[in-house]
Order: C-alpha cells, then sequence, then structure tokens
C-alpha cells in the first residue's frame, strides 16, 4: 500500500494508494476529484495535475500531444495518465466542481464476465441500487461487456428523514410531499448519469440516446416513493407478507426528464411488502441457492435483510436493525467516509484508531463501533449487560483521551445492542423456520459496505455474526448493485429474479410469536450459543 | 437467608443475567424457599425497585430494561406452576398494538412487569381492532385496555386509541374500564395521549406496570 499526498485549496490530503493505480481514478473515489471530460484515455486534456514528488510511471503519448514543453518542465501531469508507483505527492490547482458523487471504490465493485454481443442499437445500460441512504449506479457498454463508470451518492430522499417509515409517513400525509420524493430520486439518477457521461466518455445529449435499459433495484419503500405510489399500501400490515409490485404509471414520463428516449425502465417485482428486490439481487450477485444447505446471507444497510439457503427453500426477512451501523443514533456515528473510525486496536498507549482514508478521527462507521464495543468487552470496561463497570457520563468513554470523536456513549451502545439482537433473533427465527440450528450453518455471505471493513471474529465475540469459521464467511460489499449488473447484461435477467422471488418463503417477524423472546435473549453482549440455551 | 438471596437475585437482574438469576431461585427452592416466597418476597421487590430505579438511573438503558421485565416473567411463570394454589390477582388487562400496528416488543416488555405483578393480562396480539379491545374487556371484566402503538400513525389513527375511547363513551364504561396508551409518539409529544383520549400514558414499559396497577386499584376502590 502506498500514500498518494495531495495539495489542494483545501490542504494536505492524505489517501492510500495501490500501486498501478491512476491517481485520476483514485480521486474519483474521493471528494477531490480532477476535472475530466473523457473516461481516461488522455484525449481530453482536462486532468492536469502537477507531480511533486514521487515514484509515478513515465509521462506516455498522450501526456506529450495534451501538455506543452513547459508544462512537462514545471511537472505538469495528466492525472488519468499517471500511475502511483509508490508514496507520491501531487498538487490539485484546479479540482472539479464539488459533486455529491464518487466513484465506487474497485475492491467494492463484483469481477462480472458477461456481455450481450446481440445487442445492435441503444448498447448502453444502468443498473442502479437505490438505497435508503445511498444510491449506486453502474453504466454499462452491454454489448462489450464493459463497465464504463460506477457512481455512489446519497440519497436526496434523506431531507425527508434518514429511516423508510418517516418518508412514507411524509408521502402518505401530503401528495406533493409524495411528488417530491419521487422527484428528487429520480433526479438524483440522472445528475449522476450526467456525471458520468461528462467525466467518463465526454458526450453527454447523444449518449443519453444510446442508453437502452435502466434497471432499478430497491428495497419496497424505495421502490414506492420512486414511483410516487404504494406508500399506503407499506403502512397497512395487510400488505406485508404479500406480494407487491411498483411499477411507473407512465414510462415515457421517466423517459422524456431523463432525456432517454430508448430506455426500457425496468424494476424487477419485490419478494413482498417489507423485502425488496434488493434482496433478490443480492441473491444473484452471491448464488447463494448455489451454495450449500445452511447457507446464510446477510444485507446490512438501514434495513437489514436475511435469507437462508436449506437446500431446498430460501427464508427471507428483513428487520429495522442497520441504522446504527450506518451511524444513525450513534453519538459519533458517521457512515464509511473518510475519518471514519473502521478498526480498534490494542496499543501501548491504551488504543489506536484505523480511520478510512487515514484522515483525523471524526466518528464510527458500523464496523468500528462493533470493534469499539467488542475491544471494550473483551477489557472489562463494558460489561454483558451493556453497562460500563465505570459509567464514563454522558460523553461517553473515549478511546483516544485527546479526541472526543472517538468516545463510545452508554446509549451508543444500547443502540448497538439492539440493533446486533434484531439481527440475531431474525437469523434465529429463520433457522427455526428452516428446522435447523446454529451449528448447521456452513456458508455465511455479508452483503453491503459494513462487512467490507467488520472483524468478523470480533462481530462474533458480540453476538452480532453466528459463530462460523472465518474461510466459510464471504465479503459482497455492493452487492445489490452487482445483482443488478448481473441482470443487466443477461438476456434472460428479469427472469432470473422472477424465478427467484417466486421460491422465496418471505417471513414478517411482526407475525412469529417468539421473535420478540429471541430479540430479547440476544441483546447481552456476547456470542451467539450454538446449542441456545432452554 | 431472605436477604442474601434478594441480594443475588437482584444483582443478577441488575447485570440481566437470566442463567444467574435462574440459579439463585433454583438454589432458594433447594434452601427451602417456596415458589410463593420467591414471587411475592424476591421477585416482586426487585420489579417495584427497578421501576423506582429506571427514571433515577442515568445508565440504564433500553436494553436492560427489556432484559430485566424478560426475566421477571420467565421466573414468575415458572413459580406460578409451583404455586400451591392459584395467587391472588390485583386485576385484568386487555392488551394489544393499535389497528395497523405489528410492533409488539412494547407491549411484551409491559405483559412481563404486569406478569410479575400479579396483573391477568389478556394479549390481543398485535393489528388488533377497536371493537375488539372493548368486545374482550367487557367478556372479561377487565378493568383496563392498554394499547401500544409505535407509529405517528397508528397513535393518532381513526381506529386506534381515539375509537376505542368512542366505543367506550357509547357502551357507558368509562368509568369501569380505563384506557392506557404507551409507545413512541406518546414519547415525543407528552399531551398526545389526552388528544387520543386515553386516560394515562407511560414512557416505558416499566412504569407502564405501575400507572396499570394504579388504575386497577382506583376503579377497584371506586
Amino acid at each position: 500500500m502506498s500514500v498518494l499526498l495531495v495539495s489542494s485549496a483545501t490542504g494536505l490530503h492524505r489517501l492510500p494508494a495501490s500501486d498501478g493505480q491512476s491517481v485520476r481514478d483514485l480521486l474519483d473515489t474521493t471528494a477531490l476529484r480532477v476535472r475530466a471530460a473523457c473516461g481516461g484515455s488522455g484525449t481530453c486534456g482536462a486532468c492536469s495535475v502537477r507531480l511533486i514528488a514521487g515514484e509515478v510511471s513515465p509521462p506516455t503519448v498522450a501526456e506529450y500531444l495534451k501538455l506543452t514543453p513547459e508544462e512537462r518542465a514545471a511537472g505538469q501531469r495528466l492525472a488519468c495518465q499517471l500511475r502511483i508507483q509508490g508514496d507520491v505527492h501531487i498538487e490539485l490547482e484546479h479540482p472539479a466542481p464539488p459533486s455529491a458523487w464518487k466513484s465506487i471504490v474497485p475492491e467494492n465493485l463484483a469481477e462480472i464476465t458477461a456481455c450481450r454481443p446481440e445487442l445492435s442499437a441503444h448498447r448502453y445500460g444502468l443498473a442502479v441500487d437505490l438505497g435508503t441512504t445511498h444510491i449506486r449506479l453502474a453504466l454499462w457498454d452491454r454489448r462489450a461487456g464493459k463497465r464504463i463508470a460506477t457512481r455512489r451518492g446519497a440519497n436526496p430522499q434523506g431531507s425527508f428523514g434518514a429511516d423508510v417509515l418517516n418518508r412514507l409517513e411524509a408521502a402518505r400525509a401530503h401528495p406533493e410531499h409524495a411528488a417530491e420524493l419521487a422527484a428528487s430520486a429520480r433526479e438524483a439518477i440522472m445528475h449522476a448519469v450526467r456525471d458520468i457521461l461528462a467525466r467518463d466518455i465526454g458526450e453527454v445529449t447523444p449518449m443519453l440516446a444510446e442508453i437502452g435499459e435502466v434497471l432499478i433495484v430497491g428495497n419496497t419503500a424505495m421502490l414506492a416513493l420512486l414511483t410516487g405510489q404504494g406508500g399506503d399500501a407499506l403502512l397497512d400490515p395487510a400488505y406485508w407478507q404479500k406480494k407487491v409490485d411498483f411499477q411507473p404509471a407512465d414510462r415515457s414520463a421517466w423517459q422524456q426528464p431523463w432525456h432517454l428516449p430508448n430506455a426500457r425502465i425496468v424494476l424487477p417485482g419485490p419478494v413482498a411488502g417489507f423485502v425488496g428486490s434488493d434482496l433478490v439481487a443480492d441473491l444473484v450477485a452471491t448464488g447463494l441457492v448455489d451454495g450449500p444447505p445452511g447457507s446464510l446471507l446477510l444485507d446490512v444497510g438501514t434495513n437489514t435483510e436475511i435469507a437462508l439457503w436449506d437446500g431446498a427453500c430460501l427464508h427471507v426477512t428483513s428487520v429495522p436493525g442497520g441504522p446504527a451501523f450506518e451511524g444513525v443514533g450513534i453519538r459519533h456515528g458517521m457512515p464509511a467516509e473518510p475519518g471514519a473510525i473502521y478498526r480498534v486496536s490494542r496499543s501501548d498507549a491504551g488504543y489506536a484508531c484505523a480511520t478510512l482514508a487515514g484522515e483525523t478521527a471524526r466518528g464510527f462507521c458500523g464496523s468500528g463501533l462493533t470493534d469499539a464495543i467488542a475491544v471494550l468487552l473483551a477489557d472489562g470496561r463494558l460489561k454483558p449487560s451493556g453497562r460500563f463497570v465505570v459509567s464514563p457520563g454522558p460523553e461517553g468513554y473515549a478511546l483516544d483521551p485527546a479526541n472526543p470523536a472517538t468516545a463510545i456513549t452508554g446509549i451508543d451502545v444500547d443502540a448497538f445492542q439492539r440493533a446486533k439482537a434484531a439481527i440475531a433473533a431474525a437469523m434465529e427465527v429463520l433457522l427455526r423456520q428452516a428446522g435447523m440450528g446454529w451449528g448447521e450453518l456452513r456458508r455465511l455471505c455479508i452483503c453491503g459496505a459494513f462487512g467490507h471493513t467488520l472483524d468478523v471474529g470480533r462481530a462474533q465475540s458480540l453476538g452480532l455474526l453466528p459463530p462460523i469459521a472465518a474461510q466459510d464467511v464471504e465479503l459482497h460489499a455492493d452487492a445489490s448493485l452487482a445483482g443488478g449488473e448481473r441482470a443487466l447484461l443477461s438476456p434472460n435477467g428479469a427472469q432470473r429474479f422472477a424465478a427467484l422471488t417466486d421460491t422465496i418463503k418471505a417471513i414478517n417477524l411482526s407475525l412469529i410469536a417468539d421473535y420478540d423472546e429471541a430479540y430479547i435473549n440476544h441483546l447481552r453482549l456476547r456470542p451467539i450459543a450454538v446449542a441456545p440455551s432452554p | 437467608m431472605l436477604e442474601r438471596i434478594v441480594k443475588a437475585y437482584n444483582e443478577a437482574v441488575f447485570e440481566t443475567d437470566k442463567e444467574a438469576a435462574f440459579e439463585v431461585v433454583e438454589a432458594a427452592l433447594a434452601g427451602g424457599l417456596t415458589a410463593e416466597d420467591i414471587v411475592f418476597k424476591v421477585v416482586i421487590p426487585a420489579v417495584e425497585e427497578m421501576m423506582s430505579n429506571i427514571t433515577k438511573d442515568p445508565d440504564a438503558n433500553l436494553a436492560q430494561h427489556f432484559m430485566t421485565a424478560q426475566i421477571a416473567a420467565e421466573v414468575t411463570e415458572k413459580m406460578l406452576l409451583s404455586f400451591k394454589q392459584p395467587p391472588e390477582i390485583i386485576g385484568k388487562v386487555v392488551m394489544g398494538t393499535a389497528h395497523g400496528d405489528l410492533h409488539s416488543l412494547g407491549k411484551r416488555i409491559v405483559m412481563g412487569c404486569l406478569k410479575a405483578l400479579m396483573v391477568d393480562v389478556v394479549d390481543l396480539g398485535v393489528n388488533v381492532p377497536a371493537e375488539r379491545f372493548v368486545d374482550v374487556a367487557q367478556a372479561e371484566n377487565a378493568q383496563v385496555i392498554a394499547i401500544s402503538a409505535m407509529m405517528v400513525h397508528t397513535a393518532t389513527g381513526e381506529n386506534g386509541a381515539s375509537k376505542v375511547r368512542r366505543i367506550l363513551h357509547e357502551r357507558g364504561l368509562e368509568d369501569r374500564i380505563k384506557l392506557v396508551v404507551g409507545g413512541a409518539p406518546y414519547r415525543f409529544d407528552d399531551g398526545l395521549y389526552q388528544t387520543v383520549g386515553a386516560d394515562a400514558w407511560a414512557a416505558d414499559g416499566v412504569n407502564a406496570g405501575r400507572i396499570i396497577v394504579d388504575l386497577i386499584r382506583g376503579i377497584k376502590k371506586s
């Protein structure tokens, strides 16, 4: 791992980098983007930066063509041509205007080898994972089987409330809010597409006409809000276990403002009122049903979705156990962004907090919160009940006494306990439905960004993850997007979704009598017992 | 010996350690205490102490409330099986979640505490129509109807508590059956319980037990 130092008007930034990576690709995953108007081929010349020092690749032909000898002598390079070969320091004088959109880091993207050679026209396609908190999308050249670019940004509906219920309430109470919620998500998707076309292809309007399909997966609430319909049905328990579907009332009303005259708009149907098509996408991406009986899938997001494959049937449910892992309701909680503590270890001086992008700690993301609580428990500072042995007061226990943002409060621990208990109890109910026990789990697929930086052993020590050997745990960072991408690249992708959806047995935990008891039994901070105590 | 048992039991409850609590109970039974002693001299005082502590203790958290109520309910349920004669019941409550609401956890905590306090609970489950609350309360001679609602639209909706109040009024039952509500929306607006026509509300499941017991005693006195 090397380091890229970037001097810019906003200060000195330190980014972890992989050797061989281009400076542009790395910066595109951050808020410090270079200007760009081509896909990184060196043809637009917009991404010039000044190399101050470091080990880098030699100038390319494109750089000789685009930069004058004076510029080159002054250290100017094209960020898309400049590859990192060790620690590097650059100056970014003319960054791109701030944008809500960043590229998804390459490690989180699935490797997909599929293409649609039969497509003669409108060869581009867009896969969208419409999450409660984030929107992730990927633009593909379907014919060539080439991923052109990806983007990740906040779901603007967040202004109506972080959680799904608040947004559904808002849409139900005021029709104008429903329209606004629908429009804001659709506009956000189009902003991201335009950002890709402008930066990664260099042509916007003509390219929009070449997009032949937009495939969107999401949880049911997101699909209902996106299509501006059905929010009422989701609030009515009568629909929770029934099959629901949300389709645009008028597809041309989407195509027109999007300027996508040739795009088929595909919204694969969700499983039931409370389990969305994002879970089906996870199933496609992980191939859960191709694994052994006892394969469990966990997608920890704002709403956590869980699936269990017992060899014959897919048992599926969802729990609202996730917001704590995205920083909601945690004093110093934050999403997995630069400055988020993602790992905690012991050091001579006490505790060391590893942060994303190596920045000064600003708070905890889900894995950091899990790690912090596990370490505090193991060191006897926290009790299994969730109480601190010595009350740290409302400000909490600071892992780094010099930085208040590293503090864990009693309320944080409580929120964590309730979130992990909801998830563990949901897994237990699914196992019971399948007539299986914890000991029969053979494979665990953790989907979502949460799992990517998670220390599985620590999560197990708190009872957040089931007891299963480390080699049987798989991390699939952006699985919902990957499932959508696979559907986009397969001529019968939609049918595969529908076929999987039909094999699913959706379980609403509110209707399971012993869920509450299981939940309460999982509140203690301790590993899940393989043979549950009577 | 009782003092030592009470201390050990309270400690186990405070640590939310169900296994340890049951170990204390088993040891006490082996040492000669009766199931009645356990409930009346150990469990109920512990629940009452928990009720008074919960509002005072800045470090008590929700997870702890849930676990302590669960331990009280489980121990009581187990001891009741060994009672020589059926215990004297303070009164009866009909309980459920509001129409349209499937959040059963708050209700469960209240039920746990009520059971430990010797209140008979008729659990109507989740998503309960207003008429059913009143019909069952009438048929069972219950003193209290308790409705849990965790969402704004189920707390204030026309098929929830306010409809139960209307039916109680229409049937002339308002002196005999009291209406209590609980759930997150009532915490955000502490006048909301009156808006929906309830007689009382409680901020947490443990204190709901105390408020319901008070209402039952009030009705029995009059």
